[in-house]
């Protein structure tokens, strides 16, 4: 019973992270690649939690996850503040008209 | 467990649709139902702690940060092209790799369930956060300075060249 709980959990973990993986690869513009990292963020931290409660360890999982969270707002944060900067200096947030660098 | 099973069936359609929405606002407003339902799951887990994080930071302080970073950018850029008949083929994938990993991954859960009785003093969330892992806090401040420099760093004023 345990062991198909934790299949059914690993296929919705599977699915969501190849959602957010298609979303990446797919847009070329930079808040959609910023969700496309949320999702699968948000898989990373089912699977952690799913998993601490296969061991029957919740806690560990809670703890782990807090930190997770706080990485992911940081993360978001500042590509979200790099992106107003880059959109005015450059006027564009695709990502394929980031060749100022371009040697 | 069916409650459970409709948790994960909220997610996984909001997560599509939020990456096939066609407006940016949309898709921030999808996040945020996606971000709702992962919090109910986490209490649906026992995990009040966590789904609190998750219901406070990222359904509520990450979206209004999408929100208002598309607001800030023209409604032009909603439309960019996207390749989507080139990827085509990674759904099926996924699909492919869930079942495959569902049927052969199996005796490895059933493995990890041999851990669950070293676990059985179950230390609470608190002594686990400021006694086991009290280096993690180090790096959770040490994260938040960067990201505080590092917009600093991208929004400083400059001063006016002559």
């Amino acid at each position: 019973m345990m062991s198909y709980t934790f299949s059914l959990d690993w296929f919705f973990v599977t699915l969501i992270f190849f959602t957010g993986a298609y979303c990446m690869a797919v847009s070329r513009n930079i808040v959609k690649q910023l969700i496309g990292l949320e999702i699968i963020s948000k898989s990373a931290l089912i699977a952690v939690i799913s998993s601490g409660a296969l061991t029957n360890n919740i806690n560990l999982a809670q703890a782990v996850i807090i930190v997770l969270i706080l990485v992911e707002a940081v993360i978001v944060a500042t590509g979200l503040a790099l992106l107003v900067k880059n959109y005015r200096l450059n006027g564009s947030i695709d990502l394929e008209k980031l060749m100022s660098l371009k040697g | 467990m069916i409650y459970h099973s409709l948790l994960y069936i909220v997610i996984a359609v909001s997560a599509i649709m939020a990456v096939m929405a066609k407006k940016l606002l949309n898709a921030a407003i999808m996040l945020a139902v996606m971000s709702i339902a992962v919090s109910l799951l986490l209490f649906n887990f026992n995990a009040p702690w966590a789904g609190v994080f998750e219901l406070s930071v990222c359904a509520g302080l990450i979206t209004v940060l999408f929100i208002s970073a598309v607001s800030l950018i023209k409604k032009e850029d909603d439309l960019l092209k996207e390749g989507r008949i080139k990827y085509a083929i990674l759904p099926f994938l996924a699909a492919v790799t869930a079942i495959l990993s569902g049927i052969y991954l199996m005796p490895y859960f059933e493995y990890l369930t041999n851990y669950a009785r070293e676990a059985a003093q179950n230390p609470g969330v608190g002594e686990i956060i400021w006694t086991y892992r009290s280096v993690d806090l180090l790096g959770q401040l040490t994260l938040l300075a960067c990201a505080v420099f590092v917009i600093k760093a991208i929004f400083a004023k400059r001063r006016i060249e002559e």
